[in-house]
């Protein structure tokens, strides 16, 4: 009884709603009659325009394997599936493969991916969505057709959905012969495709919701109702706690390298030039990463730089060109097999000094231009001794303090290292150990603030170049020391996550800091300050 | 009254808004205790209220006994010059990034281009739920990532919104998303809802990026949508991440361009997940530095005098340091800035001659004039320059009005002298901040005499920018010429040496030129490639002693000039108590001697002893101090209520009144009861003053000081 | 031309067999001492004695716990039509009390076309379910609650079980309560109160003998002879698929799946693949449809991740087996990267990259499962400082190395 209620309903909703903002849109003509063509009927619950085979296996080089299969297991017209669960690594198409086999089939399909549909109300509702034919628009304020965000509605609004839908699909199966508006669907058989499940492991609620996605098949026991899952990672992930029969796996590997090699082919103007490219490039970056989304933007700079030499893009290289566009690439590839995300700067007259993209990280090891050894971002001086101060309060052992610091500050710490020396190598060892396992040690606040007495009192002592003819210390850097500025300085430290703070009110001596930045940061900063860092860092 | 109705004034700054309304109730001490940690202007307000700076007593009183017509006149020169100052302020810094802004606008329409060549996408096609491009390249989400070269993000949240309004006007969709979007807890659905409310203007309850898509495809026109996120370092990584993510899968719908504000170009690779970050195509735009933006300010507000406000070379130098060693932030300067200029406004009786000073001078000066007549006569003990150098007498109105109009040119002079100055040491990165800090200085005007022309001891900014016009190469020597001639355009005499200096520049270029036939031998040309540079070299001397001019000449600074006080604030003391009073030592002070700060007769007396009748605060604090770092709680429970209620020993008169039959056993118990309640109450505004730290679990009866000494 | 919609016609037969278990589980049932005949048993005497009843269902995974009490419920509703209501509950979504209410409520106005409320409160729905019981036992219509995922029920405070078994315990009403679970303890996790008013009868659901598995697997794949497909077809289909049943090479398969999955869905899956590879133009089945399913369906997702790694990756996995090996108890991923550097220097590999390039592989690591820190979500400080662990035993890398085509000789070497 309500059963075929609804879906004429929501197909009367949907119509006025679409019909009304098609009217008085200003789009392009193609769009308009494909939107009041398609959105009352079923038959937008298929992809469109389907695609022959040989053109599928076409677009995927290296997946015929698995292409056969699904069609395999999907099966000839309107027979009844078990649930699947594809899986495989990041960017090894299977989504756009599991996507373009439906346009080929011409199958009605659900898709929701979970990157999507971050909470399970608007998983839902998106589903219930895309099964009543409701498109959320302005007309209709944007709301969705039902309100529901727990599973056991979902379960019953999606059973009615999904019969009324299989209902008309059938309907329309026996008069589509006749019927020349509407694009023809092949069979009745509905399936519904979950994407991203891997993203659900993140969530709290996953212990709940993981179970429920996989019975979902036993629960709605309609035959007509097919469900796929996509994951990127292995199924042993998500079924240790998982209290179902498990869907038929079908595995997506990784390609290989000249599975590569076709698909970055592809789409290539210069298909000869490009391939002696790969020649060069492909081998070194497969030894890191085969992950196609990955590679594909490396590949694309460097093969600008690649072609930079040649005068035609359309040549088409002989060898010793080849060599000579590789001997001027191979710098390049060096280095953008130690970068994994590049920032190009726009030539522009205040961008001159950094015109060639910049790399994060690697560049660390490998340029060692002048501008590596000046600090790129302005600190106030107070702010660089305290990051200095909780560098090392975070580097050296509480302990040793005492013997680098007293209350005459640091400027004679040296011989006092010296004097200490033997136990300092064990505390050494241990803080060394520290390090590597569990990172930068925390420190409290008194200790920071202490080190930070010590370290500008030294500072006083030495000749300061940048205060010119007065020194800062002078004025505040002594008298209110410990004054708000200190504190304030102390919270934004925190803020650009120099600091990490464990704990709450930073007035309480009980919360604990530590300090995130890199060695060599911290060395910038005390060059800065002409602050001789290297004698108060314990080495062995 | 009049420090207070300062205080109202410089309470309402910019940043750290302030109702006036809490600075009246800045008499309890232990209320400014609790504000004194946020609010600046609190504590200074209350610092001046005690007195404990001396120099401000005269000014104070001379402020006291000024009639309701002066101070309304300076409140009302005040509100002029600040709103002047505040205008040119905002225009400055609004105009350092314009270019900045328009290559990043030029930026986004290419990368809309881009995006658009990935993506033929109908709107049907957009609103389907699935993602309709297989090519992994058009997964990419360009980004701007914007470097505000600063560890501090005060200055920048300003620029953002300028960029977002400068984007909306290029005919961007432009949202603005702060990083308490991106906090763990609110998670993706947090930003998209944000997003939607600033696009869609409306709620709507599932935030859902396919809404955003439908919106975008009904608006139908080809616009980039911008998504602006300001403070990368304070948003949560993961959920950044997540939302970068979701967008990339969106982008061939809705084509976003992310722009991102970030202090270094390496703090994306430190927050971001890998996923996120290969998402991103990103491309770099550098905002100016805080110094530069500063140089600017200066240059508009200080040096090219937009009115006649100005400082002595004590407090620039303070707030130089301030500035470098303090707190970098514009924000911060800025309010000391007005502070300053607040302070001047208040203490100085005549500086209401400030208002239209930069105007016609002559009728805005006569206008006032009676009434100048009397305030001379009332004040002019307090304009000690003038006193040095002449009697003041009844005409010291006339005389005051040619003073002031001397005061304004000899300002012209100097300013253009130093922009001068600022342009010759431009190429060795001075800083007009440090130039103007020595060119203000008065002793060393005093110790330069003018027939000496070593104008300047070694090593000073001033004597490098002379060095650097000596051995400047002569592509930018006509450049500085230029600009010079740009300065001095104001003043025709110094124009005129600049013209003919120029003169002198093209006429030994024409003669080089000549005796440089295009063709000769190798040998010559290197031979009188020396001539070449000897005669341009002689340029440049000439180029430095005219500089040299300049500084003996024109730069004197402003406290070597008579009548100075009017326009030039020099008290740093009271701007320092302001701007860096020093919160936690002042609480301790007040604390400690609160019967100063209360002035209430019957503790002031004792100086040294606590009396019952003190408050309770401030006893318990006065007792801690016997304590070291840890406090028993019981010896100072003790002794305070030894102090409240004394038995036997240690009482006197006060306590007398106390007749004997009044505290028997009962009374004592309710003051039991009573005082413990003090007691605790006193142990917890210590605690929220930030005083003590409670017990820890192993030593429940003991509490611990984490106020530093005095 | 009639062959080849034949073989589609049978082949769609077979797929929609496989995916009905209660097709699957019919001939389990005949024999009288099977579970079906047992819960049978219990439900009719509790219709015909007009008593009330509660039992417990309880069995692995796909032992056909379900399929055989809707088996059941089918047939009673047959001999005895609108006798019977069945409410059926999922703890996957009914495990709080509130739904669970709600939900009977409005199975029981559907079934009896009441007008249903979402408004009504959890009381309004618990006295309407009493109300409900009462009146169906003076109409001698008996009420069967099938709580499927029964184990999830338990959670919480249980107060739907023990409203339900609390009016079992009324001589006015007349219904059943069938409990589905695949713990075996599952009347354990009951309170007191609910236990001491449960009947302890439980039916036990084990795997089949291996007859009975023969005979299901003949009853589920052979064709029936009075159908719409062509007589002769079905004949040839039958023959072939008997000659291949006899096959031991088809015993051998069905036996290691078999013991890796000892349950009837899961052996259905099986099948199912098998089936649906089967050839259209030859018609019928083949021993090689079996052959190629069994490795399609019996999976080792480890070794699966591990040839999707790259020459980093292992690089990386082998520098925290070497550190396992050394009893680092807890090590992270700077400690691998050192490790990795000590490698680097005693041998000069040729690839030796970047710290952030060694973390983006880690992070894959991470990604896909071969490793996992050992904490838990602690994201105060980065990754390079939380303990991690290899996820896989050395034996498995070793073999995974072994069978990693152009793995560099090094690191088996290292790995050994």
């Amino acid at each position: 009884m309500a059963k075929e209620e609804s879906p004429r309903v929501s197909r009367r909703s949907t119509r006025s709603a679409t019909s009304t903002p098609t009217s008085n849109k200003i789009t392009e003509g193609g769009t308009e009659e494909a939107v009041d063509l398609c959105s009352p009927s079923v038959s937008d619950l298929v992809y469109g325009d389907p695609i022959s085979l040989d053109v599928l296996l076409s677009t995927f080089p290296g997946r015929k394997n698995q292409i056969l299969d699904l069609i395999q297991l999907l099966g000839p017209l309107n027979s009844p599936t078990l649930p699947f669960f594809v899986y495989g690594g990041p960017s090894t198409g299977k989504t756009s493969v599991i996507l373009q086999l439906f346009r080929h089939l011409n199958r009605p399909f659900v898709y929701s991916s979970f990157r999507t549909c971050y909470s399970l109300r608007i998983l839902f509702e998106s589903i219930l969505n895309q099964l009543i034919l409701h498109h959320r628009n302005a007309a209709n304020g944007y709301s969705s057709a039902k309100r529901c965000d727990k599973p056991s509605d979902f379960v019953i609004l999606l059973r009615e959905a999904l019969t009324g839908v299989i209902k008309s699909l059938k309907e329309s199966v026996g008069k589509s012969k006749f019927s020349k508006s509407e694009r023809p669907i092949n069979g009745y058989m509905t399936y519904l495709i979950f994407d991203n499940l891997e993203v659900v492991r993140e969530w709290g609620k996953a212990s709940s919701l993981l179970p429920f996605l996989f019975n979902l098949y036993d629960i709605l026991k309609i035959p007509e109702v097919g469900v796929i899952f996509i994951s990127s990672t292995s199924p042993d992930m998500f079924y240790s706690n998982m209290s179902c029969v498990e869907p038929i796996p079908i595995y997506f590997p990784s390609y290989a390298e000249n599975d590569l090699r076709q698909i970055l082919l592809r789409n290539q103007a210069n298909q000869k030039l490009y391939s002696s490219f790969l020649d060069v490039v492909l081998r070194p970056f497969c030894r890191i990463t085969r992950r196609l989304d990955e590679l594909c933007p490396i590949f694309a700079t460097l093969y600008m730089q690649y072609c930079k030499p040649l005068s035609d893009p359309g040549a088409v290289p002989n060898e010793d060109m080849k060599r000579r566009l590789y001997s001027n690439l191979q710098p390049e590839i060096s280095s953008a097999l130690n970068e994994i995300f590049r920032v190009q700067s726009r030539s522009s007259p205040e961008a001159e000094t950094s015109r060639k993209p910049e790399q994060i990280g690697g560049k660390r090891k490998l340029a060692s231009s002048e501008k590596l050894n000046e600090l790129d971002f302005h600190m106030c001086t107070s702010a660089k001794y305290l990051l200095i101060s909780s560098f090392l309060a975070s580097r050296n052992p509480a302990t040793l303090d005492a013997s680098l610091f007293d209350s005459t500050g640091g400027s004679d710490s040296r011989k006092r290292r010296r004097k200490s020396s033997d136990k300092v190598k064990a505390q050494q060892e241990t803080a060394e150990e520290e390090l590597l396992t569990k990172g930068p040690g925390s420190f409290p606040l008194e200790r920071l603030l202490a080190i930070y007495q010590c370290l500008t009192s030294v500072a006083e002592g030495s000749p300061d170049e940048e205060a010119g003819p007065d020194d800062w210390i002078g004025i505040g850097g002594e008298n209110n020391m410990l004054s708000s500025d200190v504190l304030l300085q102390i919270s934004s430290l925190c803020n650009a996550n120099i600091l990490v703070k464990g704990g709450s009110c930073p007035l309480e001596g009980s919360t604990r800091y530590r300090c995130m930045v890199s060695e060599d940061l911290a060395l910038k900063v005390a060059r800065t300050l002409r602050f001789p860092l290297a004698k108060y860092i314990y080495r062995r | 009254m009049a420090s207070s109705a300062s205080a109202a004034v410089v309470g309402s700054s910019p940043h750290r808004p302030l109702p006036p309304a809490l600075s009246d109730n800045n008499l309890q001490p232990l209320f400014v205790l609790h504000k004194a940690a946020s609010e600046k202007e609190d504590r200074k307000s209350v610092r001046r209220r005690m007195n404990i700076a001396p120099a401000d007593h005269q000014r104070v009183d001379a402020g006291e006994c000024m009639d309701g017509f002066q101070e309304q006149l300076q409140r009302e020169a005040f509100e002029f010059v600040w709103s002047k100052i505040e205008k040119t302020i905002k225009a400055v810094l609004k105009n350092i990034n314009s270019d900045a802004f328009s290559e990043i606008n030029s930026w986004i329409l290419e990368s809309f281009q881009a995006i658009n060549s990935f993506s033929s996408t109908s709107s049907y096609e957009a609103t389907r739920s699935f993602p309709t491009a297989i090519d992994p390249a058009s997964k990419r989400l360009f980004t701007g990532l914007v470097l505000t070269r600063n560890m501090e993000f005060v200055d920048d949240l300003m620029t953002f919104e300028d960029l977002a309004q400068h984007l909306k006007s290029q005919g961007c969709h432009v949202a603005n998303l702060s990083s308490l979007e991106f906090s763990a807890d609110n998670g993706t659905g947090g930003c998209i809802r944000s997003l939607l409310r600033q696009f869609l203007l409306s709620a709507v309850d599932a935030a859902d990026m396919s809404i955003l898509s439908s919106w975008y495809h009904a608006l139908g026109n080809g616009t980039p949508v911008v998504v602006i996120v300001n403070e990368l370092e304070r948003c949560c990584g993961s959920v950044l991440s997540d939302f970068i993510i979701m967008l990339s899968e969106w982008v061939v719908k809705i084509p976003v361009i992310l722009i991102i504000g970030a202090s270094t170009v390496d703090v994306p690779g430190n927050i971001l997940h890998f996923n996120a970050l290969r998402c991103l195509c990103s491309c770099k735009f550098t905002l100016r530095t805080p110094v530069e933006r500063m140089d600017a300010i200066i240059e508009a507000v200080l040096v090219k005098k937009c009115s006649g406000f100005s400082i002595s070379q004590k407090v620039a130098v303070f707030m130089r340091n301030y500035f470098t060693s303090h707190d970098g932030t514009l924000s911060a300067f800025i309010r000391a800035l007005k502070i300053a200029c607040a302070q001047h406004f208040v203490t100085e009786p005549l500086s209401c001659l400030l208002k239209g000073f930069d105007e016609d001078e002559n009728q805005c000066f006569q206008e006032k004039y009676d009434f100048l007549q009397e305030a001379i006569s009332k004040y002019n003990w307090s304009i000690t320059s003038c006193r040095r150098r002449s009697k003041v007498d009844e005409r010291g109105g006339k005389k005051l009005v040619s003073a002031m109009v001397e005061l304004k040119r000899l300002q012209d002079g100097w300013s253009c002298a130093l922009m001068c100055l600022y342009e010759a040491g431009k190429r060795s990165q001075i800083h007009l901040l440090d130039l103007l800090c020595e060119v203000l200085d008065p002793d060393l005007y005093a110790s330069r005499s003018p027939d000496s022309n070593s104008s300047s001891r070694k090593g000073s900014f001033i004597s490098q920018a002379i060095q650097n016009v000596r051995d400047l190469p002569e592509a930018q020597f006509i450049n500085l010429l230029k600009s010079w001639e740009k300065h001095v355009i104001a003043i025709p005499e110094i124009h005129g040496k600049v013209k003919d200096l120029q003169y002198m520049w093209k006429f030994g270029n024409a003669k080089r030129r000549k005796e440089q036939p295009p063709d000769m031998p190798r040998t010559q040309t290197s031979q009188n490639h020396l001539n070449v540079q000897r005669a341009s070299k002689a340029v440049n001397d000439r180029a430095a002693i005219f500089i040299e001019y300049l500084i003996n000449d024109l730069m004197q600074p402003m406290e070597c000039v008579p009548f100075h006080e009017i326009v030039c604030f020099k008290n740093v003391e009271k701007l320092k108590a302001a701007l860096a009073g020093d919160p936690r030592r002042q609480i301790q002070v007040d604390l400690l001697g609160s019967c100063r700060t209360l002035h209430c007769s019957c503790c002031c007396r004792y100086r040294d002893i606590l009396l019952p009748s003190m408050q309770d605060t401030s006893i318990m604090y006065t007792l801690s101090q016997e304590h070291g770092d840890v406090i028993n709680l019981y010896d100072w429970y003790e002794s305070f209520k030894l102090i409240l209620q004394p038995t036997n020993k240690g009482k006197h008169k006060k306590q007398s009144i106390f007749s004997k039959k009044k505290d028997t056993g009962k009374s004592e118990k309710l003051n039991e009861v009573a005082i413990q309640g003090r007691f605790c109450r006193g142990v917890t505004e210590l605690q929220i003053a930030g005083l003590l730290k409670m017990q820890s679990k192993r030593r429940p009866d003991y509490l611990q000081r984490v106020a530093f000494g005095l | 031309m009639g062959a080849e919609d034949a073989a589609e016609k049978a082949l769609n037969l077979l797929r929609s067999r496989l995916c009905n278990p209660t097709f699957i589980f019919r001939p389990l049932c005949d024999s009288p001492d099977s579970n079906y005949s047992k819960l049978k048993f219990i439900v009719s005497s509790s219709i015909t004695e007009a008593c009330n009843n509660s039992v417990l269902l309880l069995g692995p995974r796909g032992s056909g716990k379900t399929a055989v009490l809707e088996l059941v419920i089918g047939d009673l509703l047959l001999e005895h039509p609108d006798m019977i209501t069945v409410i059926r509950l999922n703890g996957l979504l009914h495990s709080d009390d509130n739904s669970a209410f709600k939900e009977i409520a409005r199975q029981l106005c559907v079934e009896h076309q009441l007008l249903f409320s979402k408004m009504a409160s959890f009381d309004d729905n618990s006295q309407f379910l009493l109300a409900m019981l009462r009146e169906c036992g003076l109409a001698h219509k008996t009420i069967t609650f099938v709580l499927d995922e029964f184990d999830l029920f338990t959670q919480g405070r249980q107060r739907l079980l023990y409203a339900l078994l609390d009016a079992m315990q009324s001589i006015s009403s007349q219904a059943v309560v069938i409990g589905v679970s695949c713990r075996l303890d599952a009347d354990q996790l009951l309170e007191k109160r609910v236990k001491s008013r449960f009947s302890h009868r439980k039916l036990l659901f084990l795997p089949p003998s291996k007859e009975d598995l023969q005979r299901l697997v003949e009853h589920v794949l052979s064709l029936p002879m009075d159908s719409s497909l062509p007589h002769h077809y079905a004949a040839e289909f039958n023959a072939k698929l008997q000659s291949i049943l006899v096959d031991n090479r088809f015993q051998e398969i069905i036996d290691s799946y078999w013991d890796s999955y000892p349950a009837i869905r899961h052996l259905a899956k099986f099948l199912f693949r098998a089936v649906s590879s089967l050839n259209l133009d030859l018609g019928h089945l083949s021993l090689d449809n079996f052959k190629t399913a069994l490795p399609s369906i019996k999976r080792q997702p480890k070794m699966e991740s591990l040839r999707d790694c790259s020459i980093l990756e292992l690089y990386l996995l082998v520098c925290m087996k070497r550190l396992e090996v050394k009893e680092q108890n807890s090590y992270s991923f700077s400690a691998v990267i050192k490790e990795y550097k000590t490698i680097h220097d005693s041998f000069q590999t040729s690839d030796y990259f970047g710290q952030n390039v060694c973390r983006r592989a880690f992070e894959h690591l991470l990604q896909c499962g071969l490793i996992g820190f050992t904490d838990g979500r602690a994201h105060n400080q980065g990754i390079e400082f939380r303990p991690v662990k290899l996820l896989i035993s050395p034996s498995e890398l070793t073999q995974g190395l072994k069978s990693y085509n152009s793995c560099p000789a090094l690191l088996l070497k290292l790995c050994a």
